[in-house]
């Protein structure tokens, strides 16, 4: 008997063991019958649901855990365990007084001596706090992760030896790639400029500072040049072995545009002042040289040979005198007589003035989205300027075939704000577009077009001062003008004027009723030069052939009282003209317009007597003001 | 004959305008700078001012101001090679303060004689 007392008390020494294992355990174990009842719980089951050990056992799954979840989350797995399978899965669930928890939990099969599997083991393992750490983790990274997708600095990761590892969005942006993937395994030198720079960049990562190497140009995925500010870090492993390189990258491409835009404008500024100066002391020297001249001129009998060289002495000082006079213009020395003009007119005429003398190769597009545009200029100094673009334009395009296009468009003054970052002086600006498809320039050249005297042309042919000029047409009216260019392919101007809706006075006093007849030989140019003096409160009558001429003289209630000829005129000659004015009954001021090469025609009219002003394109609204005033005095 | 005052700080212009004006028989003073011309001035003799506007000293629109106190039937014509006081220019400044005519340089001297003989014609005719 001792024997079995012995076994006896084995077992439940066994029992013992067994008993204070699993009821020590933190895991929730328990043992399911096939009706899904609890037939043996463990204490860290009890203490979980907060019962007694007596109260779960005999209690159904769908009793303890709601059979709503049992039978959605639970029967399905412990059925596929009963079939032989060890079943291991997470899930949470709430419990009493401890809330939501996550578990891990394990059926095994549970097989009766006789080798059937009457029971399961459940073990039930709390993984909360794993998962919550987890959670945690990865939602830091996800943080991150659209921290550095939305930053709006570009950042780059690379292998030590340049390869790039991956960059976010910012940075595709910048560098102008569709994706990523487009640049993963790229080398990083293939997009600095500068050959070697990156290497040089990279030696002086060694010591695992972060460093800034200032700004660096690169090129883009598509191969145009930018410039980035650039930062980087090396990151070691715990060997201290470099293991990938951080780089950000701003672009300071706008920044440094800006900067650029400043520098030029004040290096503008400078010239402007210096040839501002020049030309006054050169008009000085002019003045004596014509002064002498004429006293020569006066000397001499009109048939002399030398009259004929005195007349070139002043034809060369009238040319001195244009040029003085645009060198003024650059400087923003010359006061402007402003009125009231729509930019539409004056375009509109340009453009129809250089279609008559462009070749049939190059076609002119102009797309006007507005057709009321007031802005307070003269007239022919914004003439002078889309003449200029339009001849450029031209000029540019050699001998190929293309397209020059002009557009006309409103801007509010805020964006032109944003846009040119610079103060404005009206709600709303007209942008004057003019693109041409000609051999374009690179940006050393760009940086220089609008100083004087700088050109592309060979020596003697063009001064240079024509976009200098503009410019100081252009920014003396509280504008702007830009330009983009790219070799091969053509230039783009942009002018900004400030769009006036609101009625200015002339500075002048005008003569209201008083009426001036035009002669002219282009239509385009002079239509804009008697919009001005419309304008400018003159009654204009326009004047082609003879036939009207004559009538509108003779007729005393008709007759003008004045008459502007520009010389080119074709359908009235000099010598009609002189026949007219030379009738003695006909006395009309008249003032005549030269080009700035003098004519036979232009000496002939002059010596006629008819002439009391006599002024040499281009003309400001101004001087032919003054010059009627003069001539009507 | 009538007397011409010309303040002028270019030497050669200034000897042109002289030469000029002496030819056609008139009186001509002269004066370096506009201070010059406004201490130095005889109204007596001088009827007429010819004077730049951008020198040293005292400028061209002090010349006509300090000019025209002194003697109010004075006539006066500015001259000027160009430059901007503000947003006028000089000339459209004189004319303002009562120049009797202005001239942008380079001027026609003709064309300037005829003016100061019709000025000064009218002045005789009162």
């Amino acid at each position: 008997m001792s024997g079995n007392d012995d076994y006896t008390r084995y077992l439940a020494r066994e029992k013992y063991f067994s008993d204070q294992i699993v009821n020590n355990s933190r895991s929730m174990i328990s043992i399911i019958n096939r009706n899904y009842v609890y037939e043996k719980v463990n204490t860290a089951f009890c203490d979980a649901q907060k019962g007694m050990e007596g109260s779960i056992i005999g209690k159904s799954l769908g009793d303890v855990w709601g059979h709503e979840t049992f039978n959605a989350r639970i029967k399905p797995n412990i059925d596929r365990c009963f079939e032989g399978a060890t079943v291991r899965y997470e899930a949470s669930f709430t419990i009493p007084q401890a809330g939501k928890r996550f578990f891990e939990v394990i059926f095994r099969p549970f097989p009766a001596e006789s080798g059937e599997i009457t029971h399961l083991l459940a073990e039930t393992f709390d993984i909360t706090d794993l998962k919550l750490t987890e959670k945690f983790a990865s939602d830091k990274e996800e943080e991150f992760r659209r921290f550095e997708t939305n930053l709006p600095i570009g950042f780059l990761r690379c292998k030590p030896d340049g390869m790039i590892i991956h960059a976010n969005r910012a940075f595709l942006m910048i560098m102008d790639c569709i994706e990523e993937s487009s640049i993963q395994n790229a080398d990083l030198r293939d997009y600095y400029s500068e050959k070697g720079l990156l290497d040089f960049h990279l030696e002086q990562l060694k010591d695992h500072k972060p460093k800034t190497f200032g700004r660096v140009p690169l090129k883009t995925c598509k191969n145009n040049d930018i410039v980035c500010r650039i930062s980087a870090f090396m990151t070691a492993d715990e060997a201290g072995n470099p293991s990938y390189i951080d780089f950000s990258f701003e672009d300071s491409s706008r920044e440094l545009m800006l900067e650029n835009r400043l520098l030029q404008a004040q290096k503008l500024e400078t010239i402007g002042a210096l040839a501002g100066g020049i030309a006054h002391d050169f008009n000085n020297i002019l003045a004596t040289i014509s002064g002498y001249s004429e006293l020569l001129q006066n000397d001499l009998p009109r048939t002399s040979p030398s009259a004929d060289n005195v007349a070139k002495i002043m034809a060369a000082v009238s040319k001195a005198r244009s040029l003085t006079n645009q060198m003024l213009t650059f400087s923003r020395q010359v006061e402007q007589e402003k009125v009231s003009v729509n930019v539409y007119d004056v375009l509109k005429e340009t453009i129809g003035f250089v279609r008559s003398a462009v070749p049939s190769y190059i076609k002119i597009k102009s797309s006007f989205r507005v057709r009321n545009v007031p802005v307070f200029a003269d007239p022919t100094q914004l003439f002078r300027v889309f003449l200029n673009l339009m001849t450029n334009a031209i000029q540019s395009m050699e001998e190929r075939p293309g397209t020059i296009s002009a557009s006309l468009a409103l801007v509010k003054g805020k964006n032109v704000q944003k846009e040119l970052n610079k103060d404005i002086v009206a709600d709303e600006y007209v942008l004057v577009t003019v693109k041409d498809m000609g051999k374009g320039m690179d940006p050393s050249l760009l940086r220089r077009i609008f100083e004087p005297f700088f050109t592309t042309r060979e020596v003697g042919k063009g001064s240079g001062l024509g976009l200098s000029v503009v410019h100081g047409i252009v920014t003396e009216m509280g504008g702007e003008i830009m330009v983009s260019s790219k070799i091969n392919e053509g230039s783009v101007f942009y002018i900004y004027l400030p769009v006036s809706r609101e009625y200015e006075p002339l500075s002048v006093i005008t003569g209201k009723n008083k009426r001036i007849l035009f002669i002219t030989g282009n239509k385009h140019e002079s239509r804009i030069l008697s919009l001005a003096l419309e304008s400018a409160g003159y009654e204009i009558t326009l004047s082609s052939d003879m036939d009207h001429l004559n009538k509108i003289v003779t007729d005393t209630k008709k007759r003008p009282d004045l008459i502007i000829y520009m010389i080119e005129a074709e359908q009235i000659r000099t010598d009609d003209l002189i026949g007219i004015l030379s009738k003695q009954d006909i006395r009309i001021p008249c003032i005549i317009i030269a080009d700035s090469n003098q004519t036979a025609e232009e000496e002939k009219l002059v010596n006629s007597g008819i002439v009391n002003q006599h002024l040499i394109k281009p003309v400001s609204l101004r001087e032919i003001i003054n010059a009627i005033q003069v001539s009507m005095s | 004959m009538p007397g011409i005052l010309i303040v002028e700080d270019e030497n050669d212009l200034r000897e042109m305008l002289k030469v000029s004006l002496t030819r056609r028989k008139f009186t001509v003073l002269e004066a370096e700078n506009g201070k010059d011309a406004i201490i130095h001035f005889k109204p007596a003799v001088t009827d007429l001012v010819i004077t730049d506007l951008i020198m040293p000293e005292e400028d061209g629109l002090k010349v006509i101001m300090r000019l025209r106190e002194l003697k109010p039937s004075i006539k006066i014509i500015a001259i000027s090679g160009g430059g901007k006081a503000g947003p006028a220019s000089y000339l459209n400044l004189a004319k303002a303060l009562g120049a009797d005519a202005v001239y942008s340089k380079p001027f026609s001297v003709n064309e300037m004689i005829m003016k100061i003989e019709e000025l000064l014609v009218i002045e005789q005719d009162m």
